[in-house]
């Protein structure tokens, strides 16, 4: 389990329209690079550990409901469902009503890093 | 010497600011009346700088580096981040700073004893600081001295700590010596939830805390506020309800004294807190 990782990547996804452009066009393609920075020890961020399997395919299939149970950060996952769906995907409403089925099974995983 | 003269505790919800930028929907007109009435609290005060007390929400800071309470000593600083701007329509914009104040807060030559902050002579501030100053201030002319609290990656800091934050923050802005008039202001939440089962539910996903958590302000009862917000006891009234403890800080400044204004306005967004504390 990569928690960290895996938080770090929802958050870089985030930082700009560039990533997030290009993780919504190739998710896969968009976490190699990513980790494999991420991996190198070079400034001012460098190393966390790496993505395992199934965390990258959760990343990369946006399964909210599987990345919540792994306990990633609430906020940073709803940042990043937010930010990666509305509005070119679906709609605020749409993505609240999908979310919520998602994660309601999995309650109040603990998320500490 | 600096004068404390009075103490704040707002809602900070970039989803209501952005809602009410033009125009106020029916179920935000008391929020906008409490935000009036605050505002003019703050022009009858007449501060000359605002000791903030907020969240930073991975925006300046991110797991990598995560301090429990840090401190922002600059002359100006920026305000509002990109994904801020992307998603709330919040303008990247600048604050002014007060140095002299934050380094007699941090302690001086030596940290202060017994708060082992961590400081930044490049504060960046997020919603958390802005929103409120964007009510309170609208011209963003007042200087502001920062204090980073963190709620939002646990491991956090216990209530206990919260409200002792407050008691050393109220005896040291009262030592200070500069001519200062000074505002405390803190900023967080009621119970309240994102990226969980209940969030966007219309309404508090835990009313009954919300309600206790008046009480505590409205009567003064720092023990009971301390006693009853434990990480998982905050985790049950909604997983994004640990920045109340921003609040504990805001009441212990005033050694405990009751709120003469505490209401949770309920919203489409929850009971949004609303504390105005005496100093003298």
């Amino acid at each position: 389990m990569s928690r960290y990782m895996v938080n770090k990547a929802m958050w870089e996804i985030d930082q700009s329209t560039e990533t997030l452009a290009a993780f919504k066009n190739d998710a896969s393609a968009f976490l190699e690079r990513w980790e494999s920075q991420a991996t190198r020890p070079t400034s001012p961020y460098p190393q966390g550990g790496s993505l395992t399997t199934p965390e990258r395919q959760a990343l990369e299939a946006r399964d909210y409901g599987a990345l919540y149970a792994m306990g990633v950060n609430p906020f940073l996952l709803w940042q990043f469902a937010r930010s990666v769906s509305v509005p070119d995907e679906m709609s605020g409403e749409e993505l609240v009503a999908s979310f919520r089925d998602a994660v309601e099974p999995h309650g109040y995983p603990d998320f500490f890093t | 010497m600096a004068d404390l003269v009075g103490v704040l505790g707002v809602t900070h919800n970039p989803l209501m600011w952005a809602m009410m930028r033009n125009s106020v929907p029916d179920d935000l007109t008391r929020v906008a009346a409490n935000f009036d009435h605050f505002r003019s609290l703050v022009s009858d005060l007449a501060p000359d700088a605002i000791v903030l007390v907020a969240s930073d929400h991975f925006h300046m800071l991110m797991m990598s580096n995560m301090p429990a309470f840090m401190i922002g000593k600059a002359p100006e600083m920026r305000a509002g981040h990109a994904n801020e701007e992307r998603q709330f329509g919040l303008d990247p914009s600048r604050v002014p700073g007060d140095p002299a104040l934050a380094a007699h807060l941090l302690g001086g030559r030596d940290l202060a004893t017994g708060f082992d902050f961590a400081f930044s002579n490049e504060p960046w501030l997020d919603h958390s600081f802005l929103v409120p100053l964007l009510f309170l201030t609208p011209a963003l002319e007042i200087p502001v001295v920062p204090v980073f609290t963190n709620c939002n990656a646990p491991p956090l800091p216990t209530a206990a700590r919260f409200a002792e934050l407050g008691r050393y923050l109220g005896e040291a802005i009262r030592s200070f010596g500069g001519e200062r008039r000074v505002l405390v202001v803190g900023s967080g939440h009621l119970a309240h939830e994102l990226g969980g089962p209940r969030q966007f539910l219309g309404t508090s996903p835990d009313p009954e805390f919300d309600e206790k958590a008046v009480t505590w302000m409205s009567a003064g009862d720092l023990d009971a506020a301390v006693a009853d917000t434990s990480f998982d006891r905050l985790t049950e009234a909604g997983n994004e309800s640990y920045q109340f403890l921003n609040f504990i800080t805001c009441m212990a400044v005033t050694q405990g004294r009751p709120a003469t204004f505490a209401e949770g306005t309920p919203t489409r967004f929850g009971n949004l807190p609303f504390f105005s504390w005496p100093t003298r």
